[in-house]
C-alpha cells in the first residue's frame, strides 16, 4: 500500500540510502506527542498514592517513590519515550523490531524497582511473554528480508506480498502483540499499573498503544 | 474559507452539538426511566459553570500531570475536529487520536493519587479491549474502499452506496465503541460508580471544564467519523437527524442495562468483536461484499 494512502500527505524524506525515514501527518501526530509526553515526564515528580491502611479504622497510607527510585524510573521512562518516538518514524522494518524490543525492555525496567509483590509478578510475567515473542518478533523480520531482500518501507510498501512475506507478516503481529502486552497478553500486564509513580506509568501504556497503531501501518505497508 | 476560521467555527460546532447532544442522551435516559430529568442544556451549561468555578490542588497530585493532562485532552480532541470534519484526513491519524484520548483517561487517574483514580486507571488498561474491533473496523473499511482517507471513502459511497450496508458487521464493531464511549454505559467500566467519577473524581473547577469540552467534542466527533464512514455523504440535515437517532439508541441502551463488571464487559466486547470480525472475513471471502 501507498505510504500516502495510510497516513495522509507525504510532508518529506530522509534518504538515508535503502532506507527512507518519510514524515506524514499521522506519522508527525504520533511522534510529536509522545515527545510532548517524554518531555513532561523529565519535568514531573510523582503522586503520593493514598491507600486504606487497615480495616475498622479511618486512617489511610501514604505511599511514595523514594528519591534514588524516582531517578532510575524516571531515566528509564524518559529513554523508553525517546525509543518509542524513534519508532514512530523510522523507515526500516528492522529499527521498529528493535525500537520494540528496546521499549518492551524499558516496561519491565520502569516497575522492576517497586516493592509491590504483585506489581513484580505482573512484570516477571510480562518479561516471559515479552522474551517468547521477541522470537517471532525478529524472526518475522527476518523472514521478509529473505523474501523480498529489503527492509525499507518505502520500497516493502511498493511490492506486492508473497506468501512468505504474509507468513513474516503473521509472526511479526505475533511477536507485536506480546512484545507491547495487549489483548488478549493485557491481563499480565495490568497488575503493574497499581504502582505509584503516575508519570512513569504513563510511558507503559503510552508507548504500547502508539507501537500498536505504528504497527498497524507497517503490516498494511508490507502486506497491501 | 480561511483555514484557521473554518477550524474555530468546527470546534465551536463539535462543542455546542455535543453538549447538546449528551443533554439529549441524559434526557432520554430520564425519561426511558420515567424520571423528568434535567433540561437538555444542562451539560452545557454545566459545562460552562465549570470554567468558572474555584481551582484547587489536591496535595498528593503529581502537578504536571494532573494539570497538563486536561490541556492534553482538549486539545487532542480539537485535533480530531481538525483530521476529521476540517481536513477529512487519514482514518488512522483519528485511530491515534483515540489511542491518546485512553492515555489521557489512564493518566488523569492515576495522577491524583486518589485510590478511587489509580482504579479507573487500572481498568483503563484493562477496556483497551474495545481498540480492536475499532481497528478491525477500519481496516474493513480500508479493504472495501481501497483508503484511509476520509474525503475518498465519501467519494467511495457516492459511487457506491453506504458502506452500513456492504460491511454491516464492521459498523456494529464501531457502533459498539459508541456505546462503550457514551455516559453511563454497560461497558463504562472507567466511571463506575463505585469509583466516584473514576479517573475524573479529583479534578474539579477549571480542570473539571475542560474535561467536560472535550467530551463534548469526543462524542459529536465520534459520531460524525461512524456517520460519514458508513453512512455514505450527508447534508447537515442527515448529520443532525443520524446524531439524534444514535443519541437516542444508545441513550435506551444504557437506560435499561446495568453497568458489567470489568471482566464481563471486556469478555463481552471481545466477543462481539470477534464473532463481528470473523463474520466480515467470511462475507469477504465468500464474495457477499464486492
Amino acid at each position: 500500500m501507498d505510504i500516502v494512502t495510510l497516513g495522509g500527505n507525504l510532508l518529506g524524506t530522509i534518504p538515508l540510502g535503502d532506507i527512507v525515514l518519510y514524515l506524514t501527518p499521522f506519522n508527525l501526530f504520533l511522534f510529536a506527542v509522545l515527545l510532548g509526553f517524554t518531555a513532561l515526564i523529565a519535568f514531573s515528580k510523582p503522586e503520593t498514592q493514598i491507600e486504606a491502611a487497615k480495616f475498622n479504622t479511618l486512617g489511610v497510607a501514604e505511599v511514595k517513590v523514594d528519591e534514588k527510585e524516582f531517578k532510575q524510573r524516571r531515566f528509564l521512562s524518559v529513554i523508553c519515550g525517546i525509543a518509542s518516538a524513534g519508532a514512530m518514524i523510522t523507515g526500516d522494518l528492522f529499527n521498529f523490531t528493535l525500537f520494540m524490543a528496546l521499549v518492551g525492555i524499558l516496561n519491565i525496567g520502569i516497575v522492576s524497582a517497586v516493592k509491590q509483590t504483585s506489581v513484580l509478578n505482573s512484570a516477571f510475567n510480562y518479561g516471559l511473554i515479552a522474551m517468547m515473542c521477541s522470537l517471532p518478533l525478529f524472526g518475522g523480520a527476518a523472514i521478509i528480508l529473505a523474501a523480498t531482500g529489503t527492509l525499507s518501507l518505502s520500497v516493502l510498501s511498493q511490492m506486492s506480498a508473497s506468501p512468505m512475506v504474509v507468513f513474516g507478516a503473521i509472526l511479526m503481529l505475533i511477536g507485536i502483540l506480546g512484545e507491547s502486552g495487549v489483548a488478549p497478553f493485557f491481563a499480565s500486564k495490568a497488575e503493574m499499573f497499581r504502582t505509584p509513580g503516575s508519570p512513569f506509568i504513563v510511558i507503559i501504556h503510552l508507548s504500547s498503544l502508539f507501537i500498536i497503531v505504528r504497527a498497524v501501518e507497517i503490516l498494511l505497508l508490507v502486506l497491501w | 474559507m480561511n483555514l484557521m476560521a473554518e477550524i474555530l467555527i468546527q470546534v465551536i460546532i463539535a462543542f455546542l452539538a455535543g453538549s447538546l447532544l449528551l443533554g439529549l442522551h441524559r434526557k432520554i435516559m430520564a425519561r426511558v426511566q420515567r424520571r423528568p430529568g434535567p433540561p437538555i442544556i444542562q451539560h452545557l451549561l454545566h459545562s460552562l459553570k465549570f470554567f468558572f468555578k474555584e481551582t484547587g490542588f489536591p496535595r498528593t497530585v503529581s502537578k504536571v500531570f494532573y494539570i497538563g493532562i486536561t490541556f492534553i485532552l482538549a486539545l487532542i480532541w480539537v485535533v480530531g475536529v481538525i483530521a476529521g470534519p476540517v481536513a477529512h484526513d487519514s482514518l488512522l491519524i483519528l485511530f491515534g487520536v483515540y489511542a491518546v484520548y485512553k492515555i489521557v483517561e489512564h493518566n488523569a487517574g492515576s495522577s491524583s493519587g486518589s485510590p478511587y483514580g489509580k482504579l479507573s486507571c487500572v481498568r483503563a488498561v484493562l477496556s483497551a479491549a474495545t481498540e480492536l474491533p475499532l481497528f478491525a473496523a477500519i481496516v474493513f473499511v480500508y479493504l472495501v474502499t481501497g483508503t484511509m482517507n476520509i474525503g475518498e471513502i465519501i467519494t467511495y459511497q457516492s459511487v457506491n452506496g453506504p458502506l452500513i450496508f456492504t460491511i454491516p458487521l464492521a459498523a456494529v464493531m464501531f457502533f459498539m465503541l459508541i456505546i462503550t464511549k457514551s455516559p453511563y454505559s454497560p461497558f463504562a467500566i472507567t466511571k463506575d460508580k463505585a469509583l466516584i467519577s473514576g479517573f475524573e473524581t479529583e479534578h474539579y473547577g477549571l480542570l473539571r471544564g475542560f474535561m467536560h469540552f472535550s467530551e463534548a467534542i469526543a462524542w459529536y466527533v465520534m459520531l460524525w467519523v461512524f456517520l460519514t464512514i458508513f453512512s455514505g455523504p450527508l447534508t447537515a440535515a442527515g448529520y443532525l437527524i443520524g446524531m439524534i437517532l444514535i443519541t437516542f439508541i444508545t441513550a435506551f441502551i444504557n437506560a435499561t442495562t446495568p453497568i458489567l463488571s470489568p471482566n464481563h464487559s471486556v469478555m463481552t466486547q471481545i466477543t462481539i468483536g470477534a464473532i463481528c470480525f470473523f463474520g466480515t472475513v467470511i462475507m469477504i471471502f465468500t464474495g457477499v461484499v464486492a
